[in-house]
């Protein structure tokens, strides 16, 4: 199956995205913009932070813009200089993490400038960035995406989404699959992709919301969790990662596109979503929420685990 | 010397290594990933692709114990982990960039102190490099005065011919050796056509000019420019087949436990993160700076070549896109003879 994925709308969302950026920043509406400019590589974009209307005219949005910017606005990344209101480049997938961040009072609407595009998926990885989107390289996450159109934005290109091909969600089928197996089975499953890890701590890294200036995993008084790349260290740090993430992933998945070691990553949190769907009603979206659906409690809160 | 093996008799040269109970290890898929891994038989081996780490994990394992303890009273009993037992080992499928790389790191683990965990597996592991008739635009082997058909670093040496086989260059005494025992699989060099090698397409860099550079910019703006958009993880330093920063730690109760060697990089925060709470590497631009520096500098300075292979690893795999080739193409425009 050959599904191309229409992109073609992607050439007058750049232009938009310069001119945009241009007059923001030409305006003095914000000090800086968050957004992707081009690599060395054929077909190759990477995030990049300009300050001045002159390099507008770097910026892009191609297939393989795939990170989520709102990395670069979080605490742990406290070396990017950060001074007023910022512009940054977000897909629906990205809103809803910052979004997300907004709840957890990390950052505040009035600071950020959103452009937001109308996105009809981007590469799953961009080890290949020239690859052409089709339904075999498109990312996983496209596959089910709820939020082509971000809303609540402050800008969105005045394009319309191209009709996109009806393709069957692959986390929803593999997480179906794996629930399926016994608990050994599974359990052998997880070992064999946890034992690739390396701790090089990507996943954690690309995260908007590991925004701990401290990761419990890198302190040592105490060692709470083996440092070491073997079985019980990644298996406690995969855990910590998904549990940690639960009921705030909002399915970005950078995780698992980082990953070198393809590691399925993100099956864990949309398992976890899944978990949060099913128990609390809650789902990631476009809406701030101050309080997260595991830092409240409501009377009508499942109880049925107290015996 | 140069000789030749058809694919067939490549194929049962391993297999008769496998089961003669040497341990081969070759790029083979590992839950959905291509990595060097023990091979149970010869055609598991998958030699079109570059595996996702390097081989450099022969010879310097991803994490090893070095040693074990247990207390009992008021004695204390330590364990050495003994290097004699570590197995003889022939490392198949190796491309030059990743053999090129194994010379570099014997510089480091034999200098001042002798590391015998990597020196023993060195002295136990025969490799086996493979020419490259493939490269993407994130290869760029050339640039750094290396090539799809360098044999450094390799003990016995293939280049694909047109009809499946291999034209084998020997290149030392344990090539020799290798070939020897399976004398049988072996033939003269006919009249076979080598298959093109590679091309990257990256110009070369005057390394020389950009050590020169890096000699006087420790503070330049290029660091913010290229590095701060670094996310600070450590996947560019552990696909590296040449980093080599480790950490050790011990691990287990106050009863028992072992310590253990495992990779470490220099764009962790921790890395440089000293018990005082100062960290001389503060902002994560000097710490790719390190990364940069090491590699073009620093290991220059003290072993006279380059501590990187241009296997382009980390070009392909960093989150943010950093290109290490952009980077040094750019140093090497703007540095002056």
């Amino acid at each position: 199956m050959n599904n191309t994925i229409d992109i073609s709308h992607y050439a007058a969302i750049a232009d938009s995205i310069r001119a945009e950026a241009a007059r923001i920043l030409e305006q003095g509406v914000v000090t800086a913009v968050v957004a992707y400019t081009t690599g060395r590589r054929a077909g190759s974009v990477q995030p990049v932070i300009i300050t001045a209307a002159a390099e507008a005219e770097r910026l892009t949005f191609t297939a393989a813009s795939v990170n989520n910017l709102a990395v670069y606005l979080t605490k742990a990344k406290k070396d990017i200089p950060r001074s007023g209101r910022i512009g940054i480049v977000v897909k629906g997938c990205d809103l809803k993490a910052l979004v997300g961040l907004m709840g957890e009072s990390q950052l505040q609407r009035d600071q950020l400038y959103l452009i937001g595009i109308p996105c009809a998926g981007v590469l799953a990885s961009t080890v290949r960035p020239a690859e052409a989107l089709i339904a075999a390289t498109l990312a996983p996450k496209c596959r089910e995406c709820d939020a082509h159109l971000p809303e609540g934005c402050d800008y969105v290109p005045a394009v319309s989404l191209p009709s996109a091909p009806t393709l069957e969600p692959s986390y929803a089928a593999e997480i179906a699959r794996l629930e399926a197996l016994t608990p050994a089975e599974r359990w052998a499953y997880w070992k064999e992709q946890f034992a690739k890890c390396i701790k090089c701590y990507a996943c954690r890294q690309v995260c908007p919301f590991c925004f701990c200036e401290q990761c419990l995993c890198d302190r040592n008084k105490p060692q709470m969790v083996d440092t070491t790349p073997r079985p019980a260290g990644n298996t406690a740090w995969h855990i910590v990662r998904a549990m940690h993430l639960a009921g705030r992933c909002a399915g970005c998945a950078e995780c698992e596109r980082v990953c070198p070691m393809d590691i399925p990553l993100n099956l864990l949190n949309r398992k976890m979503a899944k978990e949060l769907k099913e128990l609390f009603d809650y789902e990631a979206g476009f809406a701030v929420h101050e309080k997260g659906p595991l830092n409240s409690f409501m009377e009508k809160d499942d109880q049925s685990f107290i015996k | 010397m140069q000789t030749y093996i058809s694919h067939h008799n490549f194929h049962t040269l391993l297999d008769t290594l496998i089961t003669g109970g040497i341990r081969v290890v070759a790029p083979r898929l590992t839950a959905g990933t291509l990595l060097y891994a023990p091979l149970g038989e010869s055609g598991d081996m998958v030699l079109d692709q570059l595996p996702r780490r390097s081989a450099k994990e022969a010879f310097f394992p991803v994490c090893e114990d070095i040693l074990s303890y247990e207390k009992g009273g008021q004695q204390v009993r330590l364990t050495d982990v003994e290097p004699a037992t570590f197995p003889v080992t022939v490392l198949v499928g190796v491309r030059p960039c990743d053999a090129a790389a194994i010379p570099v790191l014997d510089a480091v683990f034999s200098w001042d102190y002798k590391d015998e965990f990597f020196l023993e597996r060195r002295r136990k592991t025969t490799v086996i490099g493979i020419a490259c008739t493939t490269a993407d635009d994130a290869c760029f082997c050339t640039a750094v005065g290396l090539s799809p058909a360098e044999t450094k670093g390799s003990d016995l040496f293939l280049t694909p011919v047109a009809d499946g086989g291999y034209l084998c260059d020997i290149c030392s005494e344990k090539g020799e050796a290798l070939v020897a025992d399976g004398s049988s699989l072996f033939t003269e060099l006919g009249n076979v056509t080598p298959l093109p090698f590679a091309s990257p397409a990256v110009p070369a860099f005057d390394l020389k000019k950009v050590k020169g550079w890096l000699d006087g910019h420790f503070e330049d703006p290029l660091w913010d420019g290229t590095a701060l958009r670094c996310v600070g993880c450590g996947a560019c330093a552990f696909v590296c087949p040449a980093c080599h920063c480790f950490d050790i730690v011990d691990e287990g109760t106050e009863k028992s436990g072992k310590r253990r060697k495992s990779w470490d990089a220099c764009g962790f925060w921790k890395f440089t993160h000293h018990a005082s709470g100062h960290n001389p590497r503060d902002k994560q631009p000097k710490r790719y700076r390190n990364r940069i520096m090491h590699k073009f500098k620093y290991y220059d300075d003290k072993f006279g070549q380059t501590l990187c292979t241009g296997c382009g690893r980390c070009v392909r795999i960093c989150p943010v896109g950093i290109d290490i080739a952009a980077i040094v193409a750019e140093i090497d425009g703007m540095a002056v003879e």
